[in-house]
């Protein structure tokens, strides 16, 4: 039982590529997430049930299913249809996956701001769809912050399953540097060390987030 | 759709969707125990066992739960430690979801009101007793709903235990998939075996729920 640290400093710049792709898959994905879940928790509330219900239906289903079985099915489902690279099936895969999420909590947050709020808004000039858009939206938007923050630091961990399908992220760009120099310890002790230390920073973040928009809340 | 292929794999996907309620629910179980036992140990007055459990949990709440799994099935080997892929399933499962849980049980026992155990106490109870008769029954009901979702959280992550070559109900699905090249029929047979699992794990969680809470007036 000897470790060697050597081959994880050989291939630490592989392992920086990778977690370079993971960040830029967290950022898309966080941004496709939170756009797209409010935008699914505002239609889902607000235009008929021949549109929400489908959305409530998608809902419902990538949050009681896993992800890696989501991941599965596009992959081969749109792998079908046309060639499209392993990044960007992570991507729609992780990004539909915490849309769901992120439109639950929009809904709780949306129908939480109280009715009072869009009837005073409608008295006093405003229309149904100003009133959604600038009253309702960022009061629910405020509350959902710290939700939000929790549901974005699970992203950021289960960016590491997309290696599975194959998005050459941290996890992936290790698998073959492991392969090659047979150090499987070392490399996930040094993986599992880098995202403790990117969750730390996280929640430092959520904290100050959630400091800053305290007073709104 | 083809429904012919549908009825074919059937019966493999129950059979898989088995192993997965299987691995869940020992994963389930040895978790309450190294909750219980992380819970303990942050009562105890020596500081540094509290900062060991309080560090324990950091640390796997902060590490994805798939890096934990891939860290301990192939660099186990290397510190002595081979474990099976079902049995390693298992344990990390097991460990990590106990850290979750950890927090969810000491939030439920601090949610209790102090009056209730100063009051026990000062009518001869001991500490043993207090917690057992008093405070834990009051706790149940919280504990049971917070402890039911990561129950769901533990049916959701054992689909990662597909890729340490478990035949579970992800890894069967994924097999089908790659040698049917039909992705919509089995992601939906196998999606609807996740459903009915964390549908069932609800109900339970619903039954204990109403069990815990009969002689409290809401």
């Amino acid at each position: 039982m000897e470790f060697d640290f050597g081959p994880v400093i050989t291939y630490f710049p592989t392992l920086l590529k990778g977690l370079g792709v993971g960040f830029l898959v967290a950022l898309v994905v966080a941004f496709m997430s939170i756009v797209g879940g409010l935008l699914v928790a505002v239609i889902s509330i607000y235009i008929n049930k021949v549109v929400s219900w489908p959305l409530r239906f998608f809902i419902w289903l990538f949050m009681t299913t896993p992800l890696l079985l989501q991941l599965y099915f596009l992959y081969f489902g749109l792998g079908e249809w046309i060639l499209i690279p392993a990044i960007l099936v992570g991507i729609l895969g992780l990004g539909f996956h915490y849309m769901a999420y992120n439109a639950d909590i929009f809904i709780a947050t949306i129908k939480s701001v109280s009715d009072g709020q869009y009837e005073a808004s409608r008295s006093l000039g405003f229309g149904h769809g100003a009133t959604i858009f600038y009253i309702i939206v960022p009061q629910a938007f405020i509350r959902a912050i710290p939700q939000l923050g929790n549901n974005m630091i699970l992203m950021v961990k289960d960016t590491s399953v997309l290696s599975a399908i194959g998005v050459a992220e941290l996890v992936y760009a290790s698998q073959y540097a492991i392969s090659v120099t047979f150090r499987p310890f070392e490399f996930f002790i040094v993986i599992a060390t880098l995202y403790y230390l990117i969750n730390i920073f996280m929640e430092l973040g959520q904290a100050w987030l959630e400091r800053q928009t305290a007073y709104r809340r | 759709m083809d429904f012919n292929l549908m009825v074919e794999v059937t019966p493999l996907l129950i059979k898989a969707a088995w192993v997965t309620i299987d691995i869940s629910a020992r994963g389930l179980l040895f978790g309450f125990f190294v909750a219980c036992g992380l819970v303990f140990l942050q009562s105890f007055r020596f500081a540094p066992i509290r900062w060991f459990a309080r560090g324990y949990i950091s640390v796997v709440r902060g590490t994805p739960y798939f890096v934990q799994l891939l860290l301990v099935f192939y660099g186990g080997p290397s510190i002595g430690l081979k474990l099976d892929p079902f049995t390693c399933g298992v344990v990390v499962g097991a460990f990590n979801i106990g850290a979750y849980m950890s927090e969810a049980i000491r939030g439920s026992i601090e949610s209790v009101d102090k009056g209730q155990a100063e009051a026990a106490r000062s009518l001869g109870f001991g500490k043993v007793h207090t917690m057992v008769s008093v405070v834990l029954p009051q706790a149940a009901a919280l504990m049971i709903r917070s402890v039911g979702v990561l129950a769901i959280v533990l049916v959701k992550n054992s689909s990662l235990v597909s890729i340490i070559s478990v035949v579970e109900l992800t890894y069967q699905a994924q097999r089908l998939i790659g040698s049917t090249y039909k992705p919509l029929e089995i992601f939906t047979l196998s999606a609807l075996m996740y459903i009915v699992i964390v549908y069932a794990v609800m109900g339970i969680i619903e039954l204990a729920y109403r069990r815990a809470t009969r002689y409290t007036t809401q």
